[in-house]
């Protein structure tokens, strides 16, 4: 009898705290999305620049603004959305189950991941690569210097292979730290725990920031990798992986196009421009093959914004910015030299 | 209205002698002789006599097949294992059809497989590539037990000194140590060693500034970059004064004896500390002089970026082996406490009145006493700093969790195999601490009788 | 001839050595030369820390700015709280939506009320609001916490819930002012004391069955906006855990512990390996196993969130420790109990619920709030694993752009934090031994 009890108060504990159980099916993810009335977008712990947390409570960062404007894109409301910080050790394996709808966070783009984890990586949305940064006083300029060097690496990552690529095609003997977590990554560089820190250089920069005395370290030119950072989603769901390139190319061809978050609705309106009026749905069937709203690239620049606004937010010198200076990058316009470039939209 | 619960409550109040009086008395027949009977039809076949008296005292009853105990047992047991054996195997059915499902490794193939990535600190040769799967589990195997070996002696040391003094009879002495108590047991282990940690990063000089800890001789070092020893490197006849130290010992604790034997004897004390230090000092070192200092030291020298030769321990390791000291330094000195204060109080103060001093009243009378109370939770406490060292992970020492089952993991997939070596490894460790302290249980209960 | 005095002696005071101050210290601080140097020893490391620690956590510190750049411009050596206070709310509820959390707090405030009566030694039915708490404020809590659309066994557990806690005031106040249990205080209050026990029952079953049909029928125009699991956070979050942690613990060790000490080998066997497994390899361990392997236990395209695999794994360890408390317990119970319990013809089960675990709960008490202050330390560690407990709260503060790299001042929070929150309930758990111990003695 006490056993019976017992038992059934520990299922009735844990019916009450398994609510949040779900499976996956072999349905749509878009109809799975809209029937649930939100997306379960991925990141990963706090970064600086790509997914922070406010003092609020609230997401924001750049690889933020792609959840958003799918979410904008699929409800016309970029709140109807829920983030999921996951470490990154359970990251392919949360999105191959189900528990996550797409991938948004700093995950390289690489052949084997694209082939062998089951999931497809979209367009991407940032271009960075691996770098160091050392201490300007060390007289070091060049990653070649870094003879018998202990560099600091978070582990689990590309970024610790790539070092030790690195360190043995030019026999270096480089003498890697590593950490589980990058604060304490970055907190030993800064207190002379290692001569050199490396990660993707956006990150370099934007923990430059947080240095005491920033002008004190300096990143190396070299950049020791490619590091194409996508969004991702589970294979086997074209429709979906559409809506999520679409959703980034939209973003990309607003700012070609000189849409802005201020100037959507008087461009919806007024605009002559054929391209303009296709994107923002006044003419033209492109929502169509997405299966979205007529007004979805409508909705996107309008609750979020197109690429080089949200960049200036979040990469740029914004008030929540960390600074990545974005003239002459990779991530500028191709018309400014850059590589952002999206195909037509018609 | 007179509810189960207020029977409960009944017996809850402290009082159960009261529920059986009224159980007794408001229900003069028992509510079922089942359970009696059932007890003397067990021990029918011991004591056939009384049985048979009862057996034919009581009325008539049907043999209920599963009112009977063994039947019972047998039944009970086979419904646990059977539930057990079919979660077992419903587990391993959907982990097997999982595993091929996604494509994942199984088997323990990776043993031999080379890793790709490196450790920065390790007790032995690997290298990058090269090394196997295998020496990276013994890397991280090893680094747990460093740092918890280190981490066990000076928790025990630190612990039993503030353990005294703790009981000091100075106030301020024993306030002191319960501030040191209370605020080191009651704050996470995690926060202290990631506090830790950057503590002793903000706090350290960089390599340039390196603190001497020897006095100018550079022997030992000091940076942000972890502590810096000189790796002593032994000449041809060198052998001759550890032999010199191990001879002074042995002859020191002859000594020793041969007082207590005297004392025992005549009741005359002989000052043994002074002549066994003088011993043990002298003698390795006036050898060691008389076969010409063989010994060299292979110094850490800076050298570009960093410090060449000598043994280096990297500062997080340096870190959780402070805080796990401290942190369970905390815990020991209450075992500790609980031990002496253990010891009755009239065991010290006759120890006094024949005229020992309080030294002496400590180390023979009242801590020989407290030993077999303080053995166990210090033991206990040892076995929770192998298990704790695994937080490791959260600073980056590469011990057998962050090296094994996070960054080997993630390289080379075999989630089982690896997850279960490292669970099977602490579990090794623990079972062969708590069989020693079974030994050890033993021995003091047969003193005590 | 007056042999006898006629008037009182008049009390002389204690020797100056015992009463004043001088005397006092004299005894406690400088009692010898070695004691007077100890003395002065300790002052100054106690001057040392206490100054540093001062001069950077109060009198150079920051309180109010904006961001970090801001602290750093107000003074470069000393800690810049305004951090931590700018993200108090993240701190103590996570992400949980702000204007919703009066939810948490009014949980917590519920939860508070509903256990008062057992501290109260004038209210009666002790044994009652404890079962009532726990068969059905999780139910309440986990509604309040994560609202949405109520199931019908969701809305009767509520309603339960609700009618227990009206229930358990009434007594409350019953007890208070009337020194009786609510349940005689009714039938004496309507006149019935005379009538039969049964009559009685019916009566009181009756009430409670009004209550509970009001309370059902106003929570079912009731509906509070959802809210998903990973909006909690915080030290909200590290209460959960620990909290649903310990509770189903309890019921799990003591099940363990009955394994453990029976006489059915297989039963006995498996107990003991599984408690050993479970005690003897580290928490981070298991976590890890919890959210590596329980995916793959699970049948193909079941997916449990990341709470849940916590919950199991933190119960299922804790469990195992829990165990050897409860075992610990019973072997403090005399055999001369079991023996007296079966005398007067109880069962296995009978003989443990009636007899044995109520004395034996009653001396693990200590060691059960013992195990929680051990828990909830312990449930820092799911911050390795990503959830967004207190401590990763904590730690992300210094990812956020104003407060990029703000790492210290938050982790001296959270250790100030812990230490209050544990060591208050470390210190009541001294004082229930005492006070339990006294009572065994008697």
């Amino acid at each position: 009898m006490k056993l019976k009890k017992h038992i059934a108060v520990l299922a009735a504990l844990s019916a009450a705290v398994t609510l949040g159980a779900t499976a996956a099916s072999a349905e749509s993810t878009l109809n799975i999305v809209k029937a649930r009335g939100n997306l379960r977008c991925q990141v990963g712990p706090p970064s600086p620049g790509f997914y922070n947390l406010d003092a609020n409570g609230n997401w924001y960062g750049l690889d933020v603004s792609v959840c958003q404007g799918v979410a904008a894109a699929i409800f016309g409301d970029k709140s109807k959305l829920e983030i999921q910080s996951v470490s990154s050790q359970a990251r392919f394996t949360a999105l191959a189950n189900g528990e996550s709808d797409l991938l948004s966070r700093t995950a390289t783009w690489t052949l084997t991941r694209d082939t062998q984890l089951g999931l497809d990586f979209v367009t991407p949305n940032f271009y960075d690569g691996q770098g160091f940064t050392v201490r300007k006083d060390s007289g070091i300029t060049s990653a070649l210097q870094l003879k018998g060097a202990r560099v600091c690496v978070t582990t689990g990552t590309t970024t610790e292979l790539n070092l030790a690529d690195f360190s043995r095609k030019n026999h270096l003997n480089i003498k890697a730290v590593t950490f589980g977590d990058y604060n304490v990554r970055d907190d030993t560089f800064l207190k002379g725990g290692c001569d050199a820190t490396t990660t993707d250089k956006s990150s370099l920069a934007g923990n430059l920031q947080a240095f005491p005395v920033p002008s004190n370290y300096i990143i190396l030119p070299e950049t020791i990798s490619k590091e194409p950072l996508a969004p991702a989603v589970r294979q086997g769901d074209n429709q979906w992986e559409d809506i999520v390139r679409w959703t980034v190319f939209a973003m990309i061809n607003a700012e070609e196009l000189g849409i802005t978050q201020a100037n959507v609705d008087d461009m919806r309106a007024n605009a002559t421009d054929p391209n303009v009026r296709r994107m923002l749905g006044v003419e033209g069937n492109l929502n169509e093959g997405l299966g979205l709203d007529k007004d979805w690239a409508y909705n996107i620049i309008k609750e979020v914004g197109n690429y080089g606004e949200i960049y200036e937010k979040y990469m740029g010198n914004g008030p929540q910015g960390i600074g990545i200076p974005r003239k002459g990058s990779l991530n500028a316009l191709w018309t400014h030299g850059g590589m952002m470039y999206s195909p037509p939209m018609r | 209205m007179d509810a189960w619960w207020d029977d409960v409550f009944a017996a809850y109040a402290l009082n159960i002698d009261d529920l059986w009086r009224r159980t007794i008395c408001t229900a003069p027949s028992f509510p079922a002789g089942d359970h009696i009977r059932r007890k003397h039809r067990q021990r029918e076949t011991n004591v056939t006599n009384e049985a048979k008296a009862t057996k034919r005292g009581a009325p008539k009853e049907k043999f209920n097949f599963f009112q009977d105990q063994r039947v019972r047992s047998v039944l009970y047991q086979l419904l646990t294992a059977g539930i057990i054996g079919w979660m077992v195997w419903y587990l391993a059915s959907n982990t097997a059809h999982n595993l091929s499902a996604r494509g994942m490794n199984t088997g323990f193939g990776f043993w031999n497989v080379s890793a790709g990535f490196d450790t920065d600190f390790k007790l032995i040769d690997y290298t990058p590539g090269i090394g196997t799967y295998g020496r990276i589990f013994a890397i991280g195997v090893l680094n747990t037990l460093l740092v918890s070996f280190l981490a066990i002696i000076v928790s025990t040391i630190l612990g039993f000194f503030i353990g005294v003094m703790r009981l000091s009879s100075n106030w301020l002495v024993a306030k002191v140590a319960l501030a040191y108590v209370e605020i080191f047991r009651n704050v996470p282990l995690l926060i202290q060693i990631i506090f830790w940690y950057m503590g002793v990063f903000s706090v350290l000089p960089v390599v340039r500034n390196s603190l001497d800890l020897s006095f100018g001789s550079g022997w030992m070092t000091l940076n942000n970059r972890g502590l810096y020893i000189s790796t002593p490197l032994p000449g041809d006849l060198f052998w001759l004064t550890p032999a010199a130290l191990v001879l002074a010992i042995i002859g020191a604790v002859l000594f020793r004896r041969h007082a207590r034997k005297v004392q025992n004897e005549t009741g005359r004390q002989i000052n043994t500390l002074l002549p066994s230090l003088a011993a043990i000092i002298l003698l390795p070192l006036a050898v060691f002089l008389a076969t010409g200092t063989p010994l060299a030291w292979d110094m850490p020298k800076l050298s570009g970026f960093n410090f060449v030769g000598g043994t280096s321990l990297p500062p997080a390791f340096l870190a959780l082996l402070i805080s796990l000291s401290i942190y369970h330094a905390a815990h020991i000195t209450e075992a500790v406490r609980a031990g002496i204060l253990s010891v009755s109080k009239g065991q010290s103060e006759a120890a006094l009145s024949i005229g020992l001093s309080p030294g002496r009243v400590m180390s023979m009378v009242v801590i020989p006493q407290a030993m077999p109370a303080i053995v166990p939770p210090l033991i206990s406490n040892w076995m929770n700093v192998v298990k704790n060292s695994s937080l490791a992970i959260a600073i980056g020492y590469a011990d057998i969790v962050s090296l094994f089952m996070q960054t080997a993991l993630n390289q080379a997939g075999y989630a089982v195999e690896m997850v279960g070596m490292t669970m099977g490894f602490y579990m090794v460790v623990s079972l062969t601490i708590s069989f020693f302290l079974n030994i050890y249980n033993k021995r003091v209960q047969l003193v005590e009788r | 001839m007056a042999m006898i005095k006629a008037e009182k002696t008049p009390e002389r005071s204690a020797p100056i050595s015992e009463s004043s101050v001088i005397g006092w210290l004299h005894k406690h601080l400088f009692s010898s030369a070695f004691n007077t140097l100890l003395t002065f020893v300790m002052l100054y490391i106690i001057y040392l820390t206490v100054s540093g620690v001062f001069s950077w956590g109060v009198l150079d510190a920051t309180f109010v700015a904006d961001n970090r750049r801001e602290c750093y411009d107000n003074s470069l050596t000393g800690a810049c709280w305004a951090g931590v206070i700018h993200w108090t709310n993240n701190i103590f509820y996570g992400r949980y939506p702000r204007e919703e959390i009066w939810r948490i707090n009014f949980g917590g405030l519920l939860l508070v009320l509903w256990m008062a009566p057992l501290w109260m030694s004038r209210v009666k039915g002790k044994v009652l609001v404890a079962t009532t708490t726990v068969v059905f404020y999780p139910f309440l809590a986990s509604y309040l916490f994560s609202g949405g659309d109520k199931g019908f066994f969701m809305q009767i557990m509520v309603a339960g819930a609700m009618t227990a806690f009206a229930l358990n005031m009434a007594n409350l106040l019953a007890g208070l002012f009337r020194s009786q249990g609510l349940n005689s205080f009714l039938i004496k209050a309507l006149g019935q004391e005379n009538a039969s026990d049964k009559t009685q029952r019916n009566i009181l079953l009756l009430l409670a069955g009004i209550v509970f049909g009001v309370a059902f029928f106003w929570q079912m125009g009731q509906t509070l906006q959802p809210i998903v699991w990973t909006k909690w956070g915080g030290l909200f979050l590290t209460l959960v855990i620990s909290g649903v942690g310990i509770a189903s613990a309890l019921p799990g060790g003591i099940i363990l512990a009955l394994g453990r000490r029976s006489k059915l080998v297989i039963v006995r066997v498996l107990s003991i390996g599984f408690i050993e497994v479970f005690r003897s390899v580290p928490l981070i361990t298991v976590l890890f196993m919890a959210t590596t392997m329980f995916p793959l236990f699970m049948p193909e395209g079941f997916v449990l969130n990341k709470l849940v695999q916590v919950i199991i794994a933190v119960v299922l360890f804790n469990a195992c420790y829990m165990a050897e408390t409860v075992r610990a317990g019973l072997q403090a119970i005399p055999k001369g109990q079991y023996e007296g319990a079966h005398t007067i013809g109880l069962g296995y089960w009978r003989t443990m619920r009636l007899v044995i675990m109520p004395q034996a709960l009653k001396y693990m008490i200590p060691n059960i709030v013992g195990s929680f202050i051990g828990l909830l330390k312990d449930t820092t560690l799911v911050s390795i694993i990503g959830l967004f407990d207190i401590l990763g709260m904590l730690r992300s503060i210094s990812k956020d752009t104003p407060w990029l790299g703000l790492h210290k001042e938050p982790l001296i929070f959270g250790a100030i934090l812990f230490f209050i929150m544990c060591a208050s309930m470390s210190k009541y758990s001294r004082h229930l031994e005492v006070k339990l111990s006294a009572g065994r003695t008697h």
